[in-house]
């Protein structure tokens, strides 16, 4: 296990290792789209803002979750402030989840973050069809909404470690 | 139940309110930042224009610099694929590339004609200077299909400016900032082309499919059948939108739901570089020639007049070609009525001989029947019937063998 002094560089880093991926996945668009499976898509800064708005939220700016969302809007095209508002619904009910909760369990999160994302997806299209007079394929949002919910599991996995590495 | 209520408030309070010690600002702040910014970029006023920009221009930038580690694994891994199906592919390239040599002639040839006959119908001919573009950001979004470029008004690129990869087009320019410019692809659901469709020159409309394909939309039913399974699908040029003429893509094989879809000549997941095409009217007459001097020192100007002299080479070329062939056949001509000539005087000399050999023929038979009938014909009494020799009553008697007709 890689040990870090406290108030180095690299510890810093590390400590803000979510909002640094959350950027770089924004900026990249990560979502493995590159291995062209059809309609494949998973949206990965859902599943890192809801973990850590919910476990790790002191570790959180949310003010870098709404600069993060305008980069997601200006990369992938969207109206400026759109993916700001999907990111920052998706902390407060994180938040409210967590103020609810006495004690945690994974799979309630799992389907409360299925219920979350699927609303978040709604109020997007809704938004981009009705206001902006986007064209949108529902399928889509509908396959990204479920391989997202079964990514959180996965990814559940390797933020748990990180948090608890962090804590030893 | 009134203080379930109550917990549910404080929750909610607490979700929405309370700001904790790492917070600059609470999250009911960022949602109302969120929905002002919303509402200010759908304005279109200048600040905002501007502002929006600036952000794109450093986003777009950073995306690219971020983008470098991943793209690099993911042309990596298209390479590595490459490199496997080389060999198939280069026997492949190969023979296309003799056919499309062949063609490319012919089509230049076509085009200066056309370009001559647009100048000639309205006095003004559509210059198009293509410049290459970078892809600086490629991330596909599952819902938008979009690439960004490093060329912007800078360079004169407007929205609706047509993009091509190669000679293909690949889509048009919805977003344009100083230096870069977004491109809305045509496979995305928001894109539509109208397009005619050969053999049959059936009118249609392609809308992209949000996938790889462009599905054929808006056509008679009657007019389905028209559709070949191999034909080709190239912008007609209605709206105004795309130019004409320009190759679209390959009909893919009616399904099922008799929906047609069109396989598109670019792969759009794999472009680094692409061309806009700039548009600008110029007078066809004399002000081109005054404005050649100044533009002969650019790159587009060069390659064009380039292809200008190359066209007039082919002209030249095919115009030495002809004059040969015709001085060829001039020759043979020539040479072709000197023998008609030759034969002739042989025809007539044959038929003197035929004419003569008749007349010796005649006159054989007259020497052989005088000796046999001339005792009959002579006059040899003075009260004889018989003719004098040497006239021509004798002879006809002679002819007849020894009748005497009167």
């Amino acid at each position: 296990m890689i040990r870090f002094q406290k108030k180095n560089l690299l510890y810093k880093i590390y400590i803000r290792l979510p909002i640094l991926i959350l950027f770089i996945s924004v900026f990249n668009e990560f979502d493995l789209n590159y291995l062209n499976i059809d309609y494949f898509s998973f949206n990965f800064p859902f599943i890192l803002i809801f973990w850590f708005a919910l476990k790790a939220y002191n570790r959180f700016d949310y003010l870098f979750v709404f600069l993060a969302g305008l980069v997601n809007d200006t990369v992938v095209g969207l109206p400026l402030g759109l993916s700001s508002l999907s990111y920052i619904l998706i902390c407060i009910f994180a938040s409210y989840l967590r103020n609810i909760t006495i004690s945690p369990n994974l799979i309630k999160d799992w389907f409360y973050f299925l219920f979350i994302i699927s609303l978040i997806n709604s109020i997007n299209y809704s938004i981009l069809f009705l206001f902006f007079s986007y064209e949108l394929d529902i399928t889509l949002f509908i396959v990204n909404n479920f391989f997202t919910f079964l990514f959180y599991i996965i990814f559940s996995i390797f933020f748990k470690r990180y948090l608890k590495s962090l804590d030893d | 139940m009134a203080s379930s209520r109550d917990d549910f408030i404080i929750a909610i309070r607490s979700a929405f309110l309370k700001k904790s010690t790492q917070q600059k600002f609470s999250l009911l702040t960022l949602v109302f930042f969120s929905i002002v910014i919303i509402v200010l970029s759908s304005f279109n006023l200048k600040a905002i224009t501007l502002t929006k920009s600036f952000i794109k221009e450093i986003v777009y930038r950073s995306s690219f610099i971020i983008s470098v580690p991943e793209n690099f694994i993911k042309s990596s891994y298209v390479n590595l694929r490459e490199y496997t199906n080389y060999y198939s592919e280069f026997k492949i390239t190969k023979e296309e590339l003799d056919q499309l040599k062949s063609e490319n002639i012919s089509s230049k040839i076509v085009k200066s004609e056309n370009e001559e006959l647009k100048s000639l119908i309205d006095g003004y001919a559509f210059t198009s200077n293509k410049i290459l573009a970078k892809v600086i950001v490629d991330h596909e979004s599952p819902f938008l299909r979009s690439i960004v470029i490093n060329k912007g008004s800078k360079e004169k690129i407007k929205i609706g400016t047509n993009i091509y990869d190669r000679s293909y087009l690949v889509g048009r320019v919805i977003e344009v900032n100083y230096t870069n410019s977004r491109v809305l692809l045509l496979t995305d659901l928001n894109s539509n082309i109208p397009v005619s469709i050969t053999p049959g020159n059936v009118q249609a409309i392609v809308a992209g499919n949000g996938d790889k394909r462009g599905e054929i939309k808006y056509i008679k039913n009657d007019l389905i059948n028209k559709i070949d399974d191999k034909g080709i699908a190239y912008t007609s040029g209605t709206g105004s939108i795309f130019k004409s003429g320009i190759p679209v893509g390959t009909i893919d094989s009616k399904n099922k739901d008799e929906k047609i879809f069109i396989n598109f000549y670019s792969d759009f997941t794999q472009l680094k570089y692409v061309f806009a095409e700039i548009d600008e009217l110029m007078p066809s007459s004399v002000v081109t020639e005054e404005n050649d001097q100044t533009e002969v020192s650019s790159n587009t100007e060069q390659i064009k007049l380039d292809l200008i002299s190359d066209e007039l080479q082919i002209l030249e070329d095919s115009n030495t070609k002809f004059i040969e062939e015709n001085k060829e056949l001039n020759t043979l001509t020539n040479e072709l009525n000197k023998q008609i000539e030759i034969l002739k005087a042989e025809n007539d000399f044959q038929k003197n001989v035929i004419q003569k050999h008749d007349l010796d023929k005649e006159e054989y038979e007259f020497l052989r029947l005088n000796l046999i009938y001339s005792s009959k014909c002579q006059s040899k009494k003075l009260f004889s019937t018989g003719f004098k020799v040497g006239t021509p009553e004798y002879r006809k008697c002679i002819m007849q063998r020894g009748k005497k007709s009167d």
